[in-house]
């Protein structure tokens, strides 16, 4: 399959990629590892103008173990982060998630975590050859005014299947993204919209460049499910953190499940079922993953494989695995 | 489309080449330098049979456009072998029977080959972890981790092989 | 013709037969330098590209390609008023590979183009602009059979074929109510397909005076030609010649056992272009536009005596065949033999229906309709014997096929290895010993043709074989290697024969200008029917080298023997000399002689007759599998933890490419169990590519464990028996079975995906 044609940027340093992220705004396209942009640029699901490569931006490839927070830059590869001592530290679920990216062969060098967390949304209606694709309406991701996974539905439902921003959120992660003339740091979880056609909260001449992990006393995990070992992305995966005081009485807990909306899902209620509990309270985590199962319900649509049912159940099932992998 | 000059280090050449900004490796190596070892079967970075490699590590080149492949070295695997002389690697892959149709075992090939420079003697979980982005239809698999896993070895011998009597 | 006895001598000692051989091609392969239709380029070559259909079934109102007939490198447009009317395809001609003013499923082709890239290529397809009207589908094949259903081809009246499949052996009725014990099932099976890692593709040209060379990925050069031939003819081009060059292939599978559209629209824009065109799948393509294994319902009804013999079987099944008719519609000739003929059953019945829908059409893939009648037999086997009340192995055992046994369906064993095969899987996997929760063990068996399969007039392979001055040997074969091994099959037996090395025997196939004739590569039939007709040829050969060295040596030309590369008379040591120099002295004389054979070799097996009776194939191979795995209750997931495949396979005449046979198999069969599946949504592909569609890769599968057993057939070649499909056959229903004795429910829809797995537990537990 052959690519769009279009025009190969390469800047030097941050400053020349803002400056032309600044100039070409919605024309230009992030090219870092590659494996989803030029997936769904060889599909023609997108033809930018401009491609602007993070080759020569190796400033952007970093894990800092800080003293409170581990900073990692957004071009780091895959690999690195699951050889990383602080990540497996003091960010397990991080490094879980890392593990089941695609395959050693696209981790250890194309595929980076910033690419991951801006891998964009998915659906079995959308990520689709033209050989498909032709013939019908386009839906509102492929710029009409339909949905083919939810009738009626006045915006599209594409799922956002990163392994990396569900355990990233479940940390409690922020992000920093440059633009030209301003930097800002914004909260993981508040960097959704709620809409699948432009699922990011950031602007078209923002770059991410900065991910950041506060370091706590509790401990994180991840879970996810997949029909295959490899290669695959998630059907339904669920991260979490949990912190407990002196006498493993729950302080804080955090639990996100991905794969089953348009943005992974920071399930309130169904940490709340956790607070003030014991750690090694099983009933209660049931408790929690049932919550959190009857939450993410309402966020899903049937539109990336398996059945919506199915995938439902597994949400309370990988919440609870995670949980009791703590 | 206008066409930029690049060059390209290949199996240790530098090779001049012009290209389109939408050209990928797999289709300069193929096309333009009839480097035809390496296959497209997916093209979309699932299957593995465009595996490369960059600087050592195993890449997708239908995924990597030619000119992110500057000032890297690519190794595929026509540059396996020293002239005539097969690898190890190459060589147990024949003899195991890790070969049936043929078109995953260049990928294959770079994959292993990469695994072996890092890992020595790696277990059965080890090779199939690093070949899981690599899909074969011919072989069911064993064969081929049988044939990584003898290359592997410290030394030349396999207790367990049973074509080396 | 000088016909010659085929049947080795089974006792002698073996040199290079039963030797693992690594595969001939195999260093071109590790090297990157072996060449496959997609890495040919010739001078002045265009590409190909072909327009599909936008709808499942649609009016073609107005088709308007001349803006890219406009398009700069744009050589030739094609639509469906530019081929010839009597340029159609399939065994019963249903099918023109561009059709007209009807478009009736999502893979038909509407439009082709040649330009001189493949990007101009596309874009011109881009520029034709066609007006569908919608028609509304059917896509359920039983729904189609409905008396109001709507129509696929409105001429024919019925959306059922008129190809009835309907055997009755025995009297059923009588034996069912006889039956202590009697079961009854639905099962069903979907599409699934070949994944050939390489893509299809071919590339057409004709010379100055019109005759045509094709170079295709084709399982079956002389049959391909004979259908290009009646495609030139078609283009008024009658008399002429075509080549059929198949370059080394990435995989068949059966999928490449019928000529495609893809190869006759390269012949008419070459023909057209009068330069080269090369019209290559990209895997969207191969996805959509090559074929799938048909899907099936499957009612089945089977009982025993108290005793647990097998009384009856009575079997019925629709098959969907999609828009347009290949060889999925006479998967019921070989789904009959397991019907018939696994185990011992004398009343036998069988109704099949293969269904026009619009959905994609189907055609042979490894097994031809084998695994989906064994999936529901084999899961029958094990609902039965539980019925009965007895143990599984033993009930099987009770009812197995031995040598000597003819079937209701004329099957005549010969050679038969099943008590062997299921005492082999007994004995690597421990069955009883199931203790861990979740944990379960199942078997199943299999009935193949093991001896050619005779489903046209012929079922015969030629072979031609020559020697060099140093003793090397040309052999040119009707066979076609596909990576299975038929090279290797070829030189070993031949070099056995001549006592050379398989090194000396250089084996040249897949050229139609050069090879003899052949039925193809389909049936697990290269090995036995290949293999014999080379055999022959080696011995003809030799018979000739022993008379000539008779008059050289000065001694009887029978006492002759071959080793080495030498021939010599046991006995005296001053009598011999390399083969070699023998050959050259016969160039070199006067009256010379050069030692060349031709052989053609059609085994003694019998077409089906009108009661669908026959011996179709000469010998039959049998097999057991038993698989062990765990069932995740909480997410449905089954994990494969072992695997034993056993095979009787006559003799192994390599065991290396036979255990490559088995393990590629079975994995291809755990795929069918477990994961693959074609999504097809009103006749749409949902899942063209290798993310949605689930191979396994190397972390999902295991080491399996192929026990060899060797049962020496008098008629296979050395004792060989056919071993390419079988692997793949009772994979499903092992794996069923063993899902059962896991967690104690019986899914009978592939694939037994989880969602399948959770549901049925939650209904066992009362959810």
């Amino acid at each position: 399959m052959r690519l769009p044609g279009f025009e190969y940027l390469n800047p030097q340093n941050l400053d020349q990629t803002l400056d032309m992220l600044a100039e070409h705004k919605d024309e230009a396209k992030i090219l870092a590892g590659g494996t989803d942009l030029l997936v769904r640029m060889k599909k023609g699901l997108l033809a930018p103008k401009y491609i602007i490569s993070l080759k020569a931006l190796d400033s952007l490839s970093y894990i800092k173990d800080e003293s409170d927070c581990i900073k990692i830059g957004t071009r780091t590869p895959i690999a690195d982060i699951i050889a990383s001592k602080p990540v497996q530290k003091h960010a397990r679920a991080l490094f879980q998630a890392c593990e089941k990216i695609g395959a050693v062969s696209i981790q250890h060098y194309k595929g980076t975590i910033g690419g991951n967390i801006l891998q964009n949304n998915r659906c079995h209606h959308y990520n689709q050859s033209d050989f498909y694709r032709s013939g019908r309406q386009a839906c509102h991701k492929d710029g009409g005014k339909i949905c083919y996974a939810r009738e009626e539905a006045d915006r599209c439902n594409s799922t956002c299947q990163s392994d990396g921003a569900t355990a990233l959120m479940a940390l409690g992660a922020g992000l920093t993204l440059a633009g030209k003339d301003n930097k800002r740091e914004v909260e993981l979880a508040n960097f959704y919209t709620t809409d699948g056609i432009m699922p990011f909260a950031m602007e078209s001449q923002e770059l991410l460049t900065e991910i950041s992990i506060p370091k706590t006393n509790g401990e994180s995990a991840y879970k996810r499910l997949a029909y295959r070992s490899a290669i695959d992305y998630p059907i339904v995966c669920a991260g979490v953190l949990l912190e407990s005081d002196n006498s493993d009485k729950i302080v804080r807990a955090r639990i996100v499940v991905g794969a089953m909306g348009r943005a992974p899902l920071l399930l309130a209620n169904a940490a709340s079922k956790l607070k003030g509990k014991d750690m090694n309270d099983q009933a209660t985590f049931k408790d929690a993953a049932t919550a959190a199962m009857s939450s993410a319900a309402a966020f899903a649509v049937h539109n990336v494989g398996s059945t919506l049912e199915y995938r439902c159940a597994m949400v309370e099932e990988m919440v609870l695995q995670a949980l009791k992998e703590i | 489309m206008e066409k930029l000059q690049i060059t390209l280090n290949i199996n240790g050449k530098d090779q001049a080449l012009l290209v389109q900004p939408n050209d990928t490796l797999l289709e300069v190596l193929r096309d333009e330098l009839d480097l035809t070892g390496s296959k497209e079967s997916c093209s979309e970075g699932i299957c593995g049979s465009c595996t490369i490699q960059m600087d050592g590590k195993p890449v997708r080149s239908c995924l990597t456009l030619a000119m992110e492949a500057q000032g890297t070295k690519i190794k595929t695997v026509e540059g396996l072998a020293n002239g005539d002389e097969l690898s190890n690697l190459q060589q147990s892959f024949i003899d195991h029977g890790a070969v049936q149709c043929g078109i995953c075992t260049p990928g294959m090939l770079m994959s292993a080959d990469a695994l072996l420079s890092e890992t020595l003697n790696p277990d059965d979980t080890t090779i199939r972890q690093a070949l899981s982005g690599n899909i074969c239809r011919c072989t069911g698999y064993s064969k081929i981790v049988e044939a990584v896993a003898h290359a592997g070895k410290p030394e030349k011998s396999c207790p367990d092989c049973q074509t080396k009597e | 013709m000088d016909n010659i006895e085929v049947t080795p001598n089974q006792d002698r000692e073996l040199s290079v037969v039963g030797k693992p051989i690594p595969k001939l091609d195999a260093a071109q392969k590790a090297m990157g330098r072996a060449e496959y239709i997609q890495d040919i380029k010739l001078p002045g070559m265009l590409y190909g590209k072909i327009l599909y259909s936008k709808f499942a079934n649609a009016n073609i109102v107005k088709i308007d390609t001349s803006k890219a007939k406009a398009l700069a490198g744009v050589h030739a447009v094609l639509t469906g008023e530019d081929v010839p009317k009597k340029m159609k395809m399939g065994f019963i001609k249903d099918n023109p590979p561009i059709k007209k003013g009807r478009v009736s499923s999502f893979r038909d082709e509407v439009a082709a183009v040649a330009a001189i890239s493949l990007d101009i290529a596309k874009k011109a397809l881009d520029l034709i602009e066609i007006e569908y009207e919608e028609l509304e589908g059917i896509f359920d094949p039983e729904k189609a059979m409905e008396k109001d259903s709507p129509l696929v081809h409105e001429h024919l009246k019925s959306n059922v074929l008129k190809m009835p499949w309907n055997i009755h052996y025995g009297d059923v009725e009588k034996a069912e109510k006889e039956s202590a014990f009697v079961v009854e099932d639905k099962f069903t099976t979907t599409w699934v397909t070949h994944c050939c890692m390489g893509t299809s593709g071919a590339i057409a040209l004709f010379d100055a005076a019109d005759n045509l060379t094709i170079y295709s990925n084709t399982q079956i050069p002389s049959l391909a030609q004979k259908d290009f031939l009646e495609s030139l003819k078609a283009m008024g081009l009658e008399n002429k010649r075509a080549r059929v060059i198949k370059p080394i292939i990435g995989g068949g599978f059966g999928s490449k056992l019928d000529t495609y559209a893809y190869e006759h629209i390269a012949i008419l824009l070459a023909h057209k272009c009068k330069k080269p065109v090369k019209i290559m799948f990209d895997r969207v393509e191969e996805f959509n536009a090559t074929s799938t294994r048909q899907p099936t319902v499957i009612y089945i009804k089977q009982g025993c005596d108290k005793n647990g013999r097998l009384t009856f079987r009575d079997m019925r099944m629709v098959l969907d065949n999609g828009a347009h008719t290949s060889w999925g519609a006479t998967t019921p000739s070989v789904m009959l033999m397991p019907i018939s003929s696994l185990y011992k059953v004398e009343n036998v019945k069988y109704n099949a229906k293969c269904v026009y829908t619009n959905n994609t059409y189907s055609q042979a893939m490894r097994g031809y309709g084998n695994p989906q009648a064994t999936f529901a037999i084999e899961s029958s086997m094990d609902i039965l014997a539980e019925k009965a009340g007895m143990d599984r192995i033993e009930f099987r055992k009770i009812n197995k096929n031995q040598s000597g046994d003819e079937t209701p369906q004329g099957l005549k064993i010969t050679s038969c290895g099943l008590e062997e095969c299921i005492d082999a899987v007994k004995e690597e996997l421990k069955f009883d010993n199931n203790s861990e929760k979740g944990v379960g063990t199942g078997i199943a068996s299999l009935i193949h043709v093991g001896g050619g399969a005779r489903i046209y007039g012929s079922d015969g392979c030629g072979a031609i074989l020559k020697m060099d001055d140093y003793g090397k040997v040309d052999i040119f074969t009707g066979g076609t290697d596909m990576g299975q091994g038929l090279d290797n099959i070829t030189a070993q037996i031949v070099a056995e024969e001549l006592g050379l090395l398989a090194e000396d025997i250089n084996v040249v196939h897949s050229d139609t200008d050069v090879c003899p004739w052949d039925v193809g590569a389909h049936a697990s039939r290269s090995t036995f029917v290949a293999g014999n007709a080379a055999l022959g040829a080696a011995k003809k050969v030799k018979k000739k080298i022993q008379e000539f060295a008779s008059k050289i040596l000065d001694v009887p030309a029978k006492d002759i023997k071959f080793k080495d590369r030498n021939v010599f008379f046991p006995g005296d040591p001053e009598k011999s000399m390399p083969i070699g120099k023998l050959l050259r002295k016969a160039h070199f004389s006067p009256n010379g002689t050069m030692l060349m054979a031709e052989n053609f070799y059609d085994p003694d097996n019998r077409n089906m007759g009108k009661d669908l009776k026959g011996n179709m194939s000469m010998t039959y191979s049998f097999g057991a599998h038993g698989v062990k795995v765990k069932v995740d209750e909480e997410t449905g997931k089954v994990e494969v933890l072992e695997y034993v495949a056993a095979h009787d396979v006559g003799r192994a005449i390599n065991p290396l490419l036979l255990e490559g046979q088995v393990y590629g198999g079975v994995v291809m069969g755990l795929g069918y169990a477990l994961t693959e599946e074609v999504v097809h949504q009103n006749g749409k592909n949902m899942n063209a590519n290798f993310r949605d569609y689930k191979l396994f890769t190397a972390k999902d599968a295991v080491k399996i464990k192929a026990p060899v057993i060797e049962t020496i057939d008098k008629d296979g070649p050395f004792g060989a028996k056919g071993i390419g499909e079988p692997g793949c056959v009772p994979t499903a229903p092992a794996v069923a079975n063993a899902i059962y004795d896991a967690v104690g429910v019986r899914i009978k829809d592939l694939p037994i995906t989880p969602e399948k797995v959770l549901a049925a537990l939650k209904e066992k537990k009362g959810d």
